[in-house]
């Protein structure tokens, strides 16, 4: 089964690069906001003054 | 000095990709409807015309890899491609990168498809499922998605948002991870131009298949979409994610562990225990990161239920989500092993995969695109009742397709296991097939109804790319980032690394360590392929040749090649399989399905059968054994066996490791000639008349060889 | 006859107009194409908006804008053109760009966030501006020598998010740091425990033989790598938190698990090195995974509240200093004795100062919680902390700051002292614990040591590592956490998790009156004479010209009632704090104090009981009678507390006007006490609790003249309008609706502290589960890496779902 090293060997390895990744994240500060960026993601950013569809006005 | 920045999103490569999903999605869909049909009229399977020495099959085994190959690369594919495209640079406030690499994705993209529909109706395929293109293919791929990464990661390097949305973590697994499965996989030893054999064998080549089978199902259909739909769910409900929270967490409780999963493709197969029930727990742990999308995105259109009603975008999306909270939940429930002894070679499993394919990812593509297409064409949506038409026989295709498939499923099951009183087996296989014929074509009618949805959204896109016109390059402004600021000091080299995001670093850095590794696995594979029963032998040159045939035609997409321990297996079939039988199989054939019966021990002597039975059996199916539903082979008869190859052939599996003898490839098609004379005699004696060096010899050596080597064991034992 | 205008909670009619901009109910007269406002400062800022193209923020959400109180007056901001403010307040700068990050309590929704990051489109000196929802925080990058600091805070203010500004930054920055720590150890612990829980199913799933040696001692040595982070790493709080405990003589929960985690490391270390087993690494990192998780659970904070304000959140940076008739700003730091200084309208007097010029009509709702101005002349002392509502007045000051009345009360040491640390119940718990397992582990060795020497060291390291108190520290951080959770639905927001074991000691509740029982916004109007439709309209028309409180409640009542256009009024002039008067429709028309309407100079107390006159053409039409209404509930909540025979006390810092009305919701049997400054009521409490020792004091307060009370109660509870008024310094916020659910929120503590008691009794019986495998020597890997997450998860399964289903029955 030696090859199950070689796969245990990448599964560590990627989800070694992610966790990285993951302290890379935080250290820059990603989630120190957990909730605006989930707003903003629905803004477009159209140049000023047209008229954005993506905001359809509320029902009342 | 920083200000206002004006820049324009590329639509174009947006409005390819989508272009590129529909049509491939069509013809993905009707390959599928078409090979389902072949379920039900086994009659209009054409196989073997000849072109050169090659031979077109429209055989349902030469077109089956054509089908998941179509929708998962090119359909999925594309779909995924286009979401990014659009998403990544308004997540990021960039256009991207390099719009020549873009275009270079795209164009590469679609001649590996187009190499694909060419090369596997062809029978040039590596006979491991989901990975059939062969090398000169396989790199192509590697060469285009470094490609893609490149342009992906050099777009976030030069963002204008700092923060990276949670899609876009998504999306980053996913090229990480498929970069690897794909490199890991299609590792294989060419013999030729379009033809190569897997490096590993057997077990090896099994564990490696279905680590890379299960993982492209996670990252390929799974991963990517899930960042999908954090993007364009709560852009189409106009309403922030239910919880980001959540959404981070279970991103990252996904990607450190997802890439364990995979061995519980192999339960009661030679695999080691332990290994099977690890891969049983992993999956069921996985459940937990699995629903957390799920919940995520359906608790977004909580309170927003009455916006579905007459959103069909959302309809889309929401069906979408529940049928992937229903495949995450009944994946882990079949990798307990109890229930995979029912499920598992049945169409059960293709139930499954359908609610997954169909549902999941089919109907959040079909949303993205309703989405998509009138937003870069600044237009509204040609017809609302059309597209509302779409959802409805869309969702009515899939429970056309899953009931029956379902239920079928279960019964194949239970008549494969059922016994009389008397201890016998309760039904031959041929009268489950038979059972079986109704549901398959009830399946198709589901599926038919499935395609027609997506025509129409076709025809209904169309109409709308008709009357707009595309916003090829979309204004858009943002402000730059400011300036980085680092309070701390004296940590100059930490500053420098940080203002470029770490991941690229990263995921440079694995795909040399593992270009690395490559290097190193052959040497210890070939040591650790030492036979451990004896009595097992390598394949001789006909049997070599045979294999390929059946490897050829897809053999494997319809038999198994293994044969668990249950009772009522091994009546059916024979003592079950070690896992040092199969120490020179490359590639594995064990299979996963079992339209037809298993072949393992095809050659023993309890379903021992003549060569003049397999001869006609190839010719004409149906005449030897009423309700079957094989493809008929008849082109065999008289297609001539390549020999050519063979001394090649014999090199390749040397330099594997397979024991022949040095310089045998010089005397190997001596050997052949005189193997397919004893079986051309054999047939002479049953006043069949066929060439010798025919392909219908090869197979029917290679049929007669399956399953012998442990029996020869026995009988040694027997003789002393 | 008497004619009741609006009765008590009498069913409001619904108006149809609306103001466009702050959704405020408002009359037709201003307007801008087709909207109506409420006033002129909501259609400027809308004005602003419809020039810049960012109307979007009217379609983003419904009525998003915030009330504009108020003529804005720049002047407030000039001390942001002060060098040493500015420096204070950047967090870089490097001439070309600044980089500012500032509070904004009114930010409220999305079209908040889409506005304030779109600032630069309305100001192009602005180049960059981010927000945090979260924390209410907005960052602005700007080109200062386009922009300077104070226009940049101005648009703010223009636009409705005042910041608040302190320069005592930084705190929240370092919280940030330590809430990245604990994001970090958890991502890693996790990350460990999962793959190396992977790594150790072959062994467990073989039965212990793994066919291929070299696979076992690959997985092996992976665990041990893994493990490495989570020992050194992530499990050091734990090392650390015990030692400090240990120095200090005294042994807290910490230490036994740290204990723990030692030996199952130390043992599994031998055992791979040795080769003779695979270890406990998963259950280890398990553990460690699982706390960590516990802590930041019961480490919920609300971003946006600050429960440690002290008088300086309240008073102005800036000051304006008269030196010799010139007028310049500076800092409230540099205020010294017999300063001059000026106070504009609107302004808070930072120190207490006598008034050298001008009419002060002083709004001292801060200071004593009344909620009607007084009337000051020249020469008097004016207390800091009160507002000037009148035009600009120039003082003296007398007082520094610090030794101003108000401010003395941070003088005193509650203020300094921590409360409720290490108060917690679990210690004693953990110490029980510790001792019983030390027995236990010493049985089992000299049991050992009769029988079978060789197996004293297995079975003393396997009660130790079995037997580890983690579920008792997981129990207590998810029942805290999830609580404080339930109470925050609630809008009842907690300091941290130790105010709930003081909430479920309290026997005693401190109510202050005005703002906590009653409205402070809203109040009873009662008018008496008989006014003709058109009158009613003139007292509109009147009240909506002046800014004094009065009017505006006035105001509100009759918009209500019915929706009118205001007359024109020509001739106008106010009277600060006395009153409005002018010529409508030929008749003069005025509003105000009986001394303003009769022109008299008797001293009069008619504004300080809320009385305000109307006369037309010299003749007194009506008078308006302006009371406190009592809060919803309320009666209902006391007359229950009355019934669980809790001691309720109320400390008023306003007049007994109300002193009947209150004795009818309390009763005889509870102290009622009127006119008490802030002093007497930490004076109060301090007494009283020297009194009766077993007293358990809760403090319910608003303003800033409760926060020495609220300071030295057990519980001190501050009141909130709206999460953007500011709060004093205190243990919990409870939000101003959810007053009368008090008792529940008292009740649910006691449950919480029941529930972990059980946990705490279950999670023994696990221990003894584990023990009894331990101590026979017996405890393999498998044991250990079923019972752990076994009990882990059962605990906290529990522990929420009993909480959660107490809050449900307690009406939370």
């Amino acid at each position: 089964m030696s090859v199950l090293i070689l796969l245990i060997g990448f599964s560590i390895l990627i989800a070694g690069g992610f966790l990285l990744a993951f302290i890379w994240s935080v250290k820059r500060g990603q989630y120190d906001d957990d909730y605006t960026p989930s707003v903003r993601m629905l803004f477009d950013d159209k140049p000023v003054g047209e008229e954005d569809p993506s905001f359809k006005p509320k029902q009342k | 000095m920083q200000t206002l920045e004006k820049f324009q999103y590329d639509n174009k490569i947006v409005r390819n990709f989508a272009y590129a999903t529909i049509i491939w999605g069509v013809v993905g869909m009707l390959v599928g409807l078409w090979v389902a049909m072949l379920m039900v009229f086994p009659q209009w399977n054409i196989s073997g015309i000849g072109v050169g020495k090659e031979t077109i099959g429209l055989s349902f085994g030469r077109l089956r890899p054509l089908h998941t190959n179509a929708v998962i690369f090119a359909f999925v594919g594309n779909g995924i491609f286009m979401g990014y495209y659009y998403s990544l640079q308004r997540l990021l406030k960039t256009r991207m990168a390099s719009d020549m690499l873009s275009k270079i994705h795209f164009w590469g993209w679609q001649l590996i498809i187009v190499a694909a529909a060419i090369t596997l109706p062809l029978g040039m395929t590596t006979g491991k499922e989901y990975a059939e293109l062969e090398w000169p293919i396989d790199i192509a791929i590697t060469i285009i998605w470094v490609i893609f990464g490149w342009n992906m990661f050099a777009t976030i390097l030069k963002r204008r948002e700092r923060h990276l949305y949670v899609a876009i973590w998504f999306y980053i697994a996913t090229f990480v991870t498929v970069a690897v499965l794909h490199l890991v996989n299609s590792f294989e030893y060419p013999v030729s131009f379009l033809h190569s054999y897997s490096w590993y064998a057997g077990v090896q080549d099994a564990l490696v298949q279905w680590w890379y089978g299960h993982n492209a199902v996670a990252f390929f259909l799974t991963t990517p979409y899930l960042g999908l739909m954090y993007y364009f769910m709560p852009k189409a409900a106009n309403r922030p994610v239910f919880s980001y929270k959540l959404s981070i967490i279970h991103f990252w409780a996904l990607i450190f562990l997802y890439i364990w999963a995979g061995p519980h493709h192999l339960l009661y197969t030679s695999l080691p225990n332990w290994a099977q029930s690890l891969g049983i727990v992993f999956s069921f742990v996985l459940i937990f990161p699995s629903w957390g999308g799920m919940i995520n995105g359906l608790l977004t259109l909580r309170g927003a239920w009455d916006k579905v009603r007459e959103d069909v975008i959302l309809k889309f999306m929401v069906v979408a989500v529940t049928a992937y909270g229903m495949a995450t939940f009944e994946g882990p429930m079949l990798s307990l092993k109890s229930v995979n002894a029912i499920s598992h070679f049945t169409d059960w499993t293709i139930a499954h995969v359908h609610v997954g394919g169909l549902g999941w990812n089919g109907m959040l593509t079909f949303g993205i695109l309703y989405w998509v297409i009138p937003k870069i064409f600044k237009i509204e949506l040609f017809s609302k009742r059309l597209a509302n038409f779409h959802f409805w026989i869309a969702t009515l295709g899939i429970i056309f397709y899953a009931v029956p498939m379902y239920w079928a499923g279960f019964q194949q099951a239970s008549m494969w296991k059922q016994f009389t009183e008397a201890g016998q087996l309760k039904y031959q296989f041929i009268e489950t097939v038979t059972y079986m014929k109704p549901f398959y074509a009830i399946r198709s009618f589901g599926g038919f109804l499935f395609v027609t949805g997506a025509i129409v959204m076709m025809y209904n896109l169309f109409m709308t790319v008709a009357k707009g016109k595309l916003v090829a390059n979309e204004d858009a402004e943002a402000p730059a980032l400011e300036k980085v600021v680092t309070q701390h000091h004296g940590e100059h080299w930490h500053r420098r690394i940080e203002r470029r995001p770490i991941p690229f670093l990263i995921v440079t850095l694995i795909v040399i360590l593992i270009g690395g590794i490559i290097e190193l696995v052959p040497t210890f594979l070939i040591k650790s392929n030492v036979p451990t029963i004896s009595s097992v032998k390598p394949y001789t040159p006909l049997e070599l040749q045979g294999r390929d045939i059946y490897r050829r035609e897809g053999c494997y997409t319809c038999h198994s090649q293994m044969v668990r321990p249950f009772r009522s297996e091994t009546e059916r079939y024979g003592e079950y399989s070690k896992a040092g039988e199969f120490v020179y199989d490359h590639p594995f054939q064990w299979g996963s399905k079992r339209t037809g019966p298993d072949l393992a021990r095809e050659g023993t002597l309890n379903l021992k059968k003549t060569d003049t039975w397999h001869f006609n059996h190839m010719d004409d199916p149906q005449a030897i054994s009423p309700g079957s539903i094989m493809p008929p082979y008849s082109f065999m008869l008289d297609k001539e066996l390549d020999t050519a190859s063979t001394p090649a052939k014999i090199k390749a599996m040397r330099a594997m490791g397979v024991p022949y003898a040095k310089g045998y490839e010089q005397i190997a098609n001596r050997d052949l000639m005189n193997q397919a004379t004893t079986i051309q005699n054999n047939l002479l004696n049953d006043s069949v008349r066929v060439k010798a060096n025919t392909e219908i010899i090869a197979i029917i050596a290679y049929m007669q060889r399956l399953g012998t080597d442990i029996e020869k064991n026995k009988i040694a034992e027997n003789k002393n | 006859m008497e004619g009741l205008l609006v009765k008590e909670n009498q069913a409001r009619k619904k108006v149809d107009l609306h103001c466009y901009h702050c959704g405020e109910a408002c009359d037709a007269s201003i307007s801008s194409n087709e909207k109506y406002f409420c006033c002129d400062g909501c259609k400027f800022v809308y004005q602003l908006l419809q020039e810049n193209g960012l109307c979007n923020y009217y379609e983003l959400s419904d009525k998003p804008g915030i009330k504009v109180r108020g003529k804005f007056s720049s002047q407030r901001f000039v001390y942001l053109d002060n060098e040493e403010v500015k420096r204070k307040l950047s967090r870089f700068d490097d001439g070309q760009q600044t980089h500012v990050s500032f509070y904004l309590p009114q930010m409220h929704c999305a079209s908040c966030i889409w506005l304030l990051e779109n600032l630069h489109t309305i100001d192009h000196g602005v180049l960059f501006s981010k927000i945090n929802f979260q924390r209410k925080e907005i960052f602005i990058v700007f080109d200062p020598s386009k922009i300077s600091l104070r226009k940049v805070v101005e648009l703010l203010a223009f636009l409705g998010y005042e910041p608040y500004i302190s320069l005592k930054e930084g705190e929240r920055k370092i919280n940030r740091k330590i809430s990245r720590q604990k994001i970090f150890k958890i991502g890693i612990a996790g990350f460990c425990f999962s793959n190396s829980m992977m790594l150790s199913f072959p062994e467990y799933f073989s039965s212990g033989n793994i066919r291929e040696p070299e696979l076992q001692l690959v997985f092996n040595y992976l665990n041990l790598a893994l493990s490495l982070p989570v020992f050194f790493y992530c499990a050091n709080e734990f090392f650390i938190s015990a030692w400090k405990g240990l120095h200090q003589k005294w042994l807290n929960i910490d230490a036994p698990i740290a204990l723990a985690i030692l030996v199952t490391f130390l043992r599994s270390v031998y055992e791979i090195i040795s080769d003779t087993g695979s270890g406990y690494f998963d259950s280890m990192s398990g553990i460690v995974f699982f706390m960590l998780i516990g802590r930041w659970f019961q480490d919920k904070t609300y971003d946006s509240f600050s429960f440690d304000r002290d008088y300086k959140s309240y008073f102005p940076l800036g000051v304006t200093f008269i030196r010799n008739e010139k007028e310049e700003t500076g800092t409230i730091n540099q205020l010294k004795k017999g300063d001059k200084i000026l106070v504009r309208q609107n302004e808070m007097i930072p120190a207490d100062a006598l008034i050298t010029k001008g009419e002060g009509n002083i709004d001292y709702s801060f200071v004593s919680g009344e909620n009607t101005p007084l009337l000051k002349r020249k020469g008097e002392l004016i207390y800091a902390g009160g507002k000037q509502l009148g035009a600009s007045i120039e003082m003296e000051v007398v007082n520094t700051v610090e030794q101003s009345y108000i401010t003395q009360l941070w003088n005193n040491d509650v203020f300094t002292q921590q409360k409720n640390k290490d108060k917690s119940f679990i210690h004693p718990w953990s110490r029980y614990f510790t001792l019983i397992l030390f027995l236990i582990a010493a049985c089992a060795a000299v049991y050992w040591a009769l029988n079978d020497p060789s197996k004293i060291l297995p079975a003393v390291t396997a009660s130790l590592i079995v037997a580890c108190p983690c579920s008792l520290l997981l129990s207590a951080t998810f029942t805290f956490g999830n609580m404080l959770r339930h109470f925050g639905k609630n809008k009842f927001y907690l300091k941290n998790s130790s105010v709930i074991e003081a909430l479920s000691q309290i026997n005693t509740i401190v109510f202050d009156k005005t703002g906590t029982l009653t409205y402070s916004s809203r109040a009873n109007v009662i008018y008496e004479g008989h006014l003709s439709p058109e009158e009613i309209n003139m007292v509109y028309s009147l009240a909506k010209e002046s800014v004094h409180p009065l009017s505006r409640i006035i105001r509100q009542e009759l918009i209500i009632i019915h929706n009118f256009r205001p007359l024109p009024v020509n001739d106008l002039r106010e009277t600060a704090g006395k009153g409005i008067g002018g010529l409508i429709n030929g008749r003069r028309a005025k509003l105000g104090s009986r001394q303003f309407i009769e022109e008299t100079d008797s001293i009069d107390n008619s504004t300080r009981t809320g009385e305000v006159y109307f006369s037309i053409d010299g003749v007194i039409k009506a008078v308006f009678k302006i009371s406190n209404q009592y809060r919803e509930g309320i009666a209902t909540m006391i007359s229950s507390l009355n019934q669980s025979k809790y001691q309720l006390k109320v400390l008023s810092g306003d007049n007994a006007a109300e002193k009947n009305k209150l004795e009818s919701i309390f009763g005889k049997q509870s102290t009622i006490l009127f006119h008490q400054s802030p002093q007497d009521k930490l004076d109060f409490i301090i007494n009283y609790k020297k009194q009766s020792s077993k007293a358990g004091v809760l403090m319910l307060g608003d303003g800033l003249n409760d926060a020495g009370a609220l300071m030295q109660a057990d519980v001190g509870v501050a009141v909130s309008e709206s999460s953007s008024q500011f709060t004093p310094a205190c243990d919990a916020i409870i939000d101003s609706n959810e007053v009368q659910k008090l008792h529940n929120f008292i009740l649910y503590a006691r449950a919480g502290k029941k529930v972990i008691t059980w946990s705490f009794i279950l999670s023994i019986l696990y221990n003894v589960v584990g023990l009894s495998f331990a101590v026979q020597g017996l405890l393999s890997p498998m044991i250990a890496a079923i019972l752990m997450p076994l009990s882990s998860i059962s605990i906290v399964t529990f522990v929420t779902v009993a909480t959660s289903f107490l809050a449900k029955r307690r009406g939370l």
